[in-house]
């Protein structure tokens, strides 16, 4: 196997992220039909509990790396001239990134709750 | 029976147009197939130009765009079209004259996916023998005709011909891959382990769509990725 993320490194990691991606949004919203009507208050600290919160934070790991692959696929089908497939991969990047950090924020936010 | 056909002459022309024909319905017999009435086109327009050579859907000549589908125009009946009968050359491949297309590159891509056994081991004074169960794992590979029909129908390959191998190629590459008596397949595998060769494919499934031997590329392609990943792991 070639180095992780091209070729069948690429093509495993985004179907193993699909799964859990799948199984996550599932389980939410389970959670959220079965848990008999919540409020906000009690959504939240359900939210908060370290094991969700741990599911929360792969869930946005796998997130990213699932749109980094997929979109990744698209330009590389669609955008053939180098300068300007490197521009939208770089404005892919950092909309990614923006969405990692912002979601890292919440989850930081969320497990100060702890305290 | 009317038609509306691709025509370009490179040598006239300087741009591609749709040309009108109309076959007499006495000229159409029943069961006719669409390269019979071609022939009969060619007799009223004799620049018209195809490929075709054995007309029974084994040499793989005649393949052509069909009311928008590809296929080989010897083994298409005339009743099953909608008129006008829409025919243009492959798409996404460059035009010679009329619908004869350069399949060049589709060639190209065919060697790489090298369609044949390697073995390093000396020549054995018989046959090399291979069992029944491992023959038939090359059932629905081994048929192809290389006509084009799918390739030609394929999204990824119209975007990336000279990169992705294309469907025909990749069932090729199944074909050798595997087949038990092949030593390469390490190398087989690792070659087709990059960005362009094999993963450009998104199981769009117009190549199982097309194929006018009813032969199955996508599972082809899946039976190559399951392959890779046995070895990885």
């Amino acid at each position: 196997m070639r180095g992780g993320m091209s070729g069948m490194g690429a093509w495993l990691w985004q179907r193993l992220t699909a799964l859990y991606l799948g199984a996550y949004i599932l389980v939410l919203l389970l959670a959220l039909v079965f848990s008999g009507g919540p409020s906000a208050g009690a959504w939240q600290g359900w939210m908060t509990h370290p094991g969700v919160l741990l599911a929360s934070a792969l869930f946005l790991g796998a997130w990213l790396m699932h749109a980094w692959i997929g979109l990744r696929d698209v330009v590389v089908d669609y955008v053939h001239p180098f300068g300007a497939r490197v521009t939208v991969l770089a404005a892919v990047a950092l909309f990614l990134l923006t969405c990692g950090i912002w979601g890292t924020y919440i989850l930081i936010q969320a497990a100060s709750s702890w305290a | 029976m009317r038609f509306s056909i691709y025509r370009f002459n490179p040598e006239t022309d300087t741009e591609p147009y749709m040309q009108d024909f109309e076959l007499p319905d006495s000229q159409v017999e029943p069961g006719m197939m669409l390269l019979e009435a071609l022939l009969r086109l060619k007799r009223q327009d004799e620049t018209l130009s195809f490929r075709r050579s054995c007309g029974e859907g084994v040499c793989g000549s005649d393949g052509m765009n069909i009311n928008g589908t590809n296929g080989l125009a010897c083994v298409t009946p005339l009743a099953s079209l909608k008129q006008p009968i829409t025919l243009r050359p492959f798409p996404g491949m460059p035009v010679i004259r009329d619908l004869i297309v350069d399949m060049g590159n589709f060639y190209n891509q065919y060697r790489k996916a090298k369609p044949y056994l390697v073995i390093n081991d000396p020549v054995p004074e018989v046959e090399r023998k291979q069992s029944p169960q491992d023959r038939e794992k090359l059932d629905g590979l081994y048929e192809c005709i290389l006509c084009g029909c799918c390739s030609a129908s394929c999204p990824s390959y119209w975007w990336n011909p000279d990169k992705f191998l294309g469907p025909a190629a990749l069932l090729q590459s199944a074909r050798f891959i595997l087949d038990s008596r092949d030593q390469a397949t390490s190398e087989r595998l690792e070659q087709l382990d990059d960005a362009y060769k094999l993963y450009r494919c998104h199981t769009i499934m117009n190549c199982v769509q097309v194929c006018p031997k009813g032969l199955n590329p996508t599972k082809a392609i899946g039976e190559i990725k399951k392959q890779m990943l046995k070895r990885s792991l």
